[in-house]
């Protein structure tokens, strides 16, 4: 190595899978390789590497279409076809015009005429951006209400529902194997080779080498799929089905094949369910009951240890108390164990009437719940880390379009139960949750487990009591108000259904008040009018918001409309802390945890600026700086600047320079994981690049926490859902507002089989339309090379993801081209009842006949080098709909579609599907 | 249902050598066979001297062909350093000497012409071998390449003899039999050639060549030989026998041609197993 | 003796091309040239259909059919079995091109850079005008190796001394090492695995061995 070489170590976190870690190699002043960081090695559970991503930022950093100055608007018109007439201008004249639009807002109140707040911010990709957007986040604390809602497909096209029922249930925000131990994974779309990250591919290959066998349950033969030992190509839709039907075997098996201690200790089946739903409650206590047939008798749940039944009906003193604390009945009541209600709800769901539903043949359910039981090893220990935990190498796995939109309450609520009746949840080998962000502290998901109403875990519900909850939402999203799930945290804005925003500024529904454009919004690393749903209608309304403020890589189509570009400092030329290790989405599960830095490889490019730069100076145009380096005190740019023996925080009067504020960050950090012993600045961090400290790998596993406390899992009776729901259902009705009706019937103890699929055929027809003309489920699945977006532009990740099947265009069962007479590179036209769009057919035999797949997120027309690929996108042809939005706001990427060759002369043949 | 060897992702066609180095092995056998010909022809004078000329043209423009397709022609020298293996190599050593020995022969010397002759053999021998040791393509590593490209050489040659036979009114009734001779040779081969590929190629490989197959039959056998047996007795007989040299010599090209860029396909991928992921099933 | 070989595990491999992009990176090659890319294989119809992703380029054969053919003595091959190319040597003719059964060889005529006309700094910084015009493949890293065992370090287990490709992987599909060397990684992989080379009936002896199966 010459004097002029180094190896930068930073990190990349530009998907949910990571961090990860690497080095990029600098020669004479010049970004020329990334490669991993082998001193990671031994703590990063992916060897210290990173994906084909990463390679992509030496391109991404000398990329010839950036935006290397600020840049300010000329022509006032917005349209797709109108150039904005963008101009360069300096930095100066940029924080002019934004903080004069801010300073004008101060001025004039931060909520308006609606109570919404005025100034609004997306920022994509799961929460990535905060790592990337330096000390951002103190300048948006201090500013005080910003609406964070206006989506670019978080909360709705993500793991939505897994997110909150997740938590809910397991303090899982996102679900994993416990891939190490697993023997047996049933995976109904979680396309974990292609998102899971450098940690999960890692994982899973060591996995299916050890002899792991995975079962993958997609309608189409995805990377993941082309992993398995089985793939079961299942109707789109149609999980919910399979997965009850596996619920149902299970549970005709011989009782003593389940977990019976861990469902009599752990979960709520022996509660006592009365005459209309609720829990069986002790008049005095309040306390749900369950039957000791030790003593025959009613008992509380947490009575000291009896023979609580876990089956039958008892005729019990009680009350039952339903919503708004009404008691609906009392005296002696006849109730059922939850378990027999679930038991009796699934005993129709049979693997024979799954087959019709699905399409996978009952035969082979039964075979794969056979396995299923085979492998979880009830009654099984394992010793990690000193402590004896059950052992059940069994797990099951969602992925999106199963976890998220219609069907998606249902697909986790079975999941969560086929571990639960084996005693497979939270512990070695089963199915674990990662981490929460609904619930706190973020970095420890065992922390936020405390003791709430019934045994359960306590969770912070929006409120749907007559007192607290409110018509009037925070933000336009309105999740506070109609979605009590999502809690009411700093994440809690990007839970929310985060289309509403978009949708109801062409006309709010009834009761909520009028949703408003903001007056600022604020993008970064975001590209909603590619990523959204119905994107053309997105753009139209962007084109609306009269004052937008874009952090610009290249223009794109967002940018498009913007008023301001702002160049920020890029991946490799910017500082930050991010934290490492614990237990984090997707499958970061690491036996250490700490913090990693990110530095400048190189000096930035143009007049790019280092984020934490302009925050400051924002922050002191609009006279909050105090507030704002308050707020980095306080951790909400890394971590606390102040703890027990050490102290770094910043003097808020005075203004600190990015370097200083990042060294005394790192001070902080490296003081908190050693306890005070150490406390390395910002050079020495440069040099390392990252700290850790040991993390117990018990602690991956939610188990003994809950054992400890005494606690039982809210499953297998959703008493505090039926309930809130019924809350909800009135305060709306109060309201006057019955639209969202269709959704409260979600609200059920005991989630249904409904015909989902009929759904969206049914709102084909609700608009005009015959559901036959449009055959085909058009589907959408992950792509590591593209995802999340920020790589679009990129020659060389464009040149290696077309070695991928299906990058180049729409992929379409082998019998239905042939039939259609379309041959692989044909031009197709794909079209909905509202628009069509084309690309090239990609002709394959690993997917349904009656199903396409447009990998990642096309139909680019102002990214540069992405806008000649001629890639389609699903989202081009989803619509923004109520109608096909479930209970916790999410929605799903999936459309019904009609297919034909785009060059047919004459009478075009249009797509049937087999 | 995919054999059951061939998981490969599929084959294409080769894009290494274009038009230009199809020309060299279309002209440079051609000219070999005009100038074995030559050799054979008796003639004397212009009637010697045209078609040994022509021939080396045909060879020479080959190889000019090739010198601007490859990537430094500037170092073109450095063809010749290894003869020990590579028929390219050897090809470019037997080139000069088959031009020297032509030029000497065009100028009367019978001897050289003899000699010349057999250099022409050895290079379109070169040539036919250069093509089969190129494993990369099914189509070309066939162990009956090197006679078949001899065999097409020949006889476009003896077939463009005729046409230059025509304008210097050279006359040799027995090369005509041969020609026509060469002509069924040259088919008997093609379809042992074609017979011994088998089901190994792609099956655009199999059309394009097919294709060339048929004019082969039609336009580079059946119709020479019926123009050379008319020109054996109809007025204008040079002219006939010309038309159906010229015939020859383009069906022969065509093969060629289609073989280096239509036929050339690789034989892509395959793996012996499919991995078991996780447990065998 | 040393014997370089590689191993690629079909069971691990994802097919994700990071092995494809480190070593565009290792090797600054330019647009278009993969010198070590995967494969997206699918067999079967459906219902039935399987897919595997396979790594491939040079296989550094016993019996380089590359090397016969080349005319200039460009391409050989060392002791230790690594086919090289002598850059100034070779005219371009790409006769090793179509010599090769595995497509691992690559000509680019002139110089290219990823977003046409200028090169960013970091492809001017390493563009090689040595390379224009002539074939090029796969080396196994050469350079990394020979750097690396000069310093003492073992190709395949120290990173300064393996290829990009096999350091980049994040599945661990990769292995790279000595045959001679019974105790080394790709010794004990081929002794415990199921393994096939591809093309074997064209004799070229390659020394890239796939793994399917435990066994």
């Amino acid at each position: 190595m010459t004097a002029t070489a180094q190896r930068v170590p930073t990190y990349c976190y530009q998907c949910v899978a990571g961090p990860d870690l690497l080095t990029v190699k600098v020669v004479d002043g010049v970004a020329t390789e990334v490669e991993p960081n082998f001193c990671a090695a031994e703590i990063h559970p992916g060897g210290g590497k990173v994906c084909v991503k990463a390679y992509g930022l030496i391109q991404k950093t000398y990329h010839p279409g950036r935006v290397l100055t600020p840049m300010k608007r000329t022509n006032p018109r917005k349209g797709r076809g109108e150039d904005p007439g963008f101009v360069p201008i300096s930095w100066d004249e940029a924080f002019d015009l934004v903080a004069g639009k801010l300073n004008a807002i101060r001025a004039s109140g931060l909520l308006d005429e609606s109570g919404y707040p005025r100034v609004a911010a997306t920022f994509g990709g799961g929460g990535t951006p905060q790592s990337y957007m330096g000390t951002l986040p103190a300048f948006l604390a201090a500013w005080g209400p910003i609406d964070m809602g206006f989506g670019s497909g978080q909360g709705v096209k993500c793991y939505h529902s897994e997110h909150l029922y997740g938590e809910f249930w397991h303090r899982a925000f996102i679900v994993a194997p416990d891939t190490p131990r697993t023997e047996y994974l049933i995976s109904c779309g979680a396309n974990v080779e292609a998102s899971g990250g450098v940690v999960g591919v890692w994982r899973h290959a060591n996995a299916r080498v050890r002899g792991m066998k995975r079962v993958q349950v997609e309608p189409h033969l995805s990377v993941t799929g082309a992993c398995s030992a089985e793939w079961l190509p299942i109707r789109p839709k149609t999980d919910a089905a399979f997965l009850f039907a596996l619920l149902n075997v299970l549970l005709a098996a011989p009782r003593e094949r389940l977990d019976l201690p861990f469902l009599g200790e752990r979960t709520a089946s022996p509660y006592l369910v009365g005459p209309n739903g609720y829990y069986l409650r002790d008049p005095a206590s309040r306390k749900p009951l369950v039957f000791d047939a030790a003593v025959g008798a009613a008992v509380a749940f947490d009575a000291p240890a009896g023979a609580p039944a876990l089956e039958g009906r008892y005729s019990v003193d009680a009350i039952e108390v339903g919503p708004d604390d009404a008691v609906l009945a009392s005296g002696r009541l006849e109730g059922a164990t939850a378990f027999t209600l679930m038991a009796e709800h699934l005993a129709s769901c049979t693997p024979e009437w799954a087959e019709a539903i699905c399409e996978v043949p009952a035969a082979r359910i039964r075979r794969i719940a056979g396995e299923y039981l085979d492998h979880a090893r009830v009654g099984e220990t394992i010793d990690v880390d000193g402590v004896t935990l059950p052992f059940r190498p069994v797990a099951v796995s969602l992925g999106k379009t199963v976890n998220n939109g219609w069907g998606s309450y249902e697909c986790c609520w079975a999941r969560t139960m086929l571990a639960a009746l084996v005693g497979a949840l939270e512990v070695p080998g089963g199915t674990i949750g990662t981490t929460v962000r609904l619930n706190r502290p973020h970095n420890d998901r065992l922390k936020s487990v405390k003791p709430g109403p019934d045994g359960f875990m306590d969770y912070a519900l929006n409120p749907t009591d007559k007192a607290r909850w409110s018509p009037r939402p925070n933000i336009r999203n309105a999740y506070r108000t109609m979605v009590p799930l999502a809690a009411d945290g700093p994440w809690s804005q990007a839970l929310g259904p985060t289309h509403f925003s978009w949708m109801f500024l062409d006309e709010t529904p009834a009761g909520l008040p009028r949703v408003t454009p903001p007056e600022v919004w604020f993008v970064y690393r975001s590209n909603p009018a590619i990523s959204f749903w119905d994107t053309p209608s997105v753009q139209a309304k962007m084109a609306r918001f009269p004052f937008v403020v874009a952090f610009a890589f290249t223009r794109d189509e967002t940018n498009h409309f913007a008023d301001v570009l702002l160049p920020d400092a890029g991946d490799l030329e910017s500082l930050q802390l991010i934290r490492i290790g614990g237990t984090k989405y997707v499958e970061q599960f690491w036996t250490h945890q700490g913090y990693a830095l990110r530095q400048p490889a190189v000096a930035p490019q143009g007049e790019a600026r280092d984020f934490t730069d302009i925050a400051t100076e924002l922050a002191h145009r609009c006279g909050l700086s105090r507030e704002y380096v308050g707020a980095i005190n306080r951790g909400v740019a890394a971590v606390p600047l102040k703890g027990p023996g050490w102290n770094f925080e910043l003097d808020p009067g005075t203004r600190h320079s990015t370097e200083a504020i990042w060294d005394a960050l790192c001070k902080a950090a490296s003081a908190e994981l050693t306890g005070g012993a150490e406390s390395h600045g910002l050079d020495w961090w440069k040099a390392h690049g990252f700290l850790a400290r040991p993390h117990p790998q018990l602690d991956w596993y939610l188990y003994p926490t809950l054992a400890a406390k005494g606690l039982r899992f809210e499953l297998p009776y959703q008493e505090r859902l039926k309930r809130v729901g019924a809350e909800l259902g009135a305060r709306l009705h109060e309201n006057g507002m019955r639209w969202w009706d269709r959704q409260l019937e979600e609200y059920r103890a005991l989630p249904a089989w409904k015909d989902f699929p009929a759904l969206w055929e049914e709102a084909l027809r609700e608009d005009g339309h015959d559901p036959a003309a449009y055959p085909f489920w058009l589907l959408t699945a992950r792509s590591m090379q593209y995802a999340w977006g920020g790589n679009v532009g990129m020659q060389m990740i464009k040149e290696v993801a077309d070695n991928v099947a299906g990058h180049r265009g729409v992929i379409v069962n082998g019998g239905v081209a042939r039939r259609l007479g379309i041959e692989d590179g044909d031009e197709i036209e794909i079209a909905a009842p509202h628009r069509a769009t084309r690309g090239r057919a990609v002709v394959r035999e690993g997917i349904r006949p009656d199903t396409l797949l447009a990998i990642g997120q096309f139909d680019h027309w102002a990214t540069p080098f992405a806008k000649d690929f001629g890639n389609p996108s699903l989202n081009t042809l989803a619509t923004m709909s109520l109608a096909l939005t479930d209970a916790t706001g999410s929605g799903a990427d999936i459309v019904r579609v009609t297919i034909r060759r785009a060059n047919a002369v004459g009478h075009a043949t249009r797509g049937r599907a087999a | 249902m995919r054999k059951a060897v061939d998981y490969g992702a599929r084959p294409w066609q080769q894009t290494h050598w274009d038009a230009r180095a199809a020309a060299n092995f279309v002209c440079g056998g051609m000219g070999c066979g005009l100038v074995v010909a030559a050799a054979l022809s008796g003639a004397e004078g212009v009637a010697r001297v045209a078609p040994v000329v022509a021939g080396l043209a045909l060879v020479a423009s080959g190889l000019i062909a090739v010198f601007f397709e490859i990537g430094r022609p500037l170092r073109a020298v450095n063809v010749l350093f290894n003869p020990r293996t590579s028929w390219m190599s050897r090809e470019a050593l037997v080139a000069p000497l088959l031009v020297a020995a032509a030029l000497a022969g065009a100028t009367g010397r019978a001897p050289f012409l003899a000699l010349a002759a057999l250099l022409a053999l050895v290079y379109a021998y070169c040539q036919g071998r250069m093509l089969a040791a190129a494993k990369g393509i099914p189509a070309w590593r066939a162990p009956l390449v090197p006679v078949l490209l001899v065999a097409t050489g020949i006889a476009e040659g003896f077939g463009l003899w005729h046409v230059v036979a025509a304008f210097t009114g050279a006359r040799a009734p027995w090369l005509a039999v041969a020609f026509g001779a060469l002509l069924i040779a040259r088919i008997v081969v093609y379809r042992r050639y074609r017979q011994g590929l088998g089901h190994a190629l792609h099956r655009d490989a199999v059309a394009a060549l097919d294709r060339a197959g048929r004019v082969l039959l039609w336009g580079g056998t059946l119709a020479p030989l019926a123009l050379v047996a008319l020109a054996a007795v109809l007025p204008g007989g040079p002219w006939l026998a010309a038309a159906g040299g010229l015939a020859a010599a383009a069906a022969g090209a065509r093969l060629k041609a289609t073989l280096v860029l239509r036929a050339g396909q690789n034989q892509g991928f395959a793996i012996a197993h499919l991995p078991v992921r996780g447990v065998r099933t | 003796m040393t014997r370089w070989a590689m191993v690629a595990d079909l069971r691990r491999c994802v097919g994700c091309q990071t092995c494809t992009a480190a070593c565009k990176h290792a090797n600054a090659t330019p647009p278009g040239v993969q010198w070590r890319r995967v494969l997206d294989m699918e067999v079967g119809e459906y219902p039935d259909v399987k897919r595997a992703f396979v790594p491939v380029g040079c296989q550094h054969c016993d019996d380089p059919p590359c090397m016969d053919v080349c005319p200039t003595t460009a391409t050989k091959k060392r002791d230790d079995g690594i086919v090289t190319i002598d850059y100034d040597l070779c005219i371009g003719c790409a006769y090793c091109s179509v010599a090769c059964p595995y497509q691992a060889r690559f000509k680019t005529p002139r110089a290219a850079f990823a977003y046409g006309g200028e090169p960013a700094p970091h492809e001017a910084a390493r563009h090689d005008p040595a390379r224009i015009a002539v074939a090029t493949k796969c080396t196994f890293c050469v350079e990394r190796i020979d750097r690396g065992t000069a310093e003492g370090r073992t190709p395949g287990v120290d990173p300064e001394a393996t290829p990009a490709c096999v350091n980049a992987c994040i599945s661990q599909a990769l292995a790279f090492g000595d045959l001679d060397d019974p105790s080394s990684n790709v010794s004990q992989l081929l002794r415990h695995n199921r393994h096939f080379r591809m093309h074997e009936e064209l004799g070229t002896g390659p020394r890239f061995y796939y793994l399917w199966d435990r066994d």
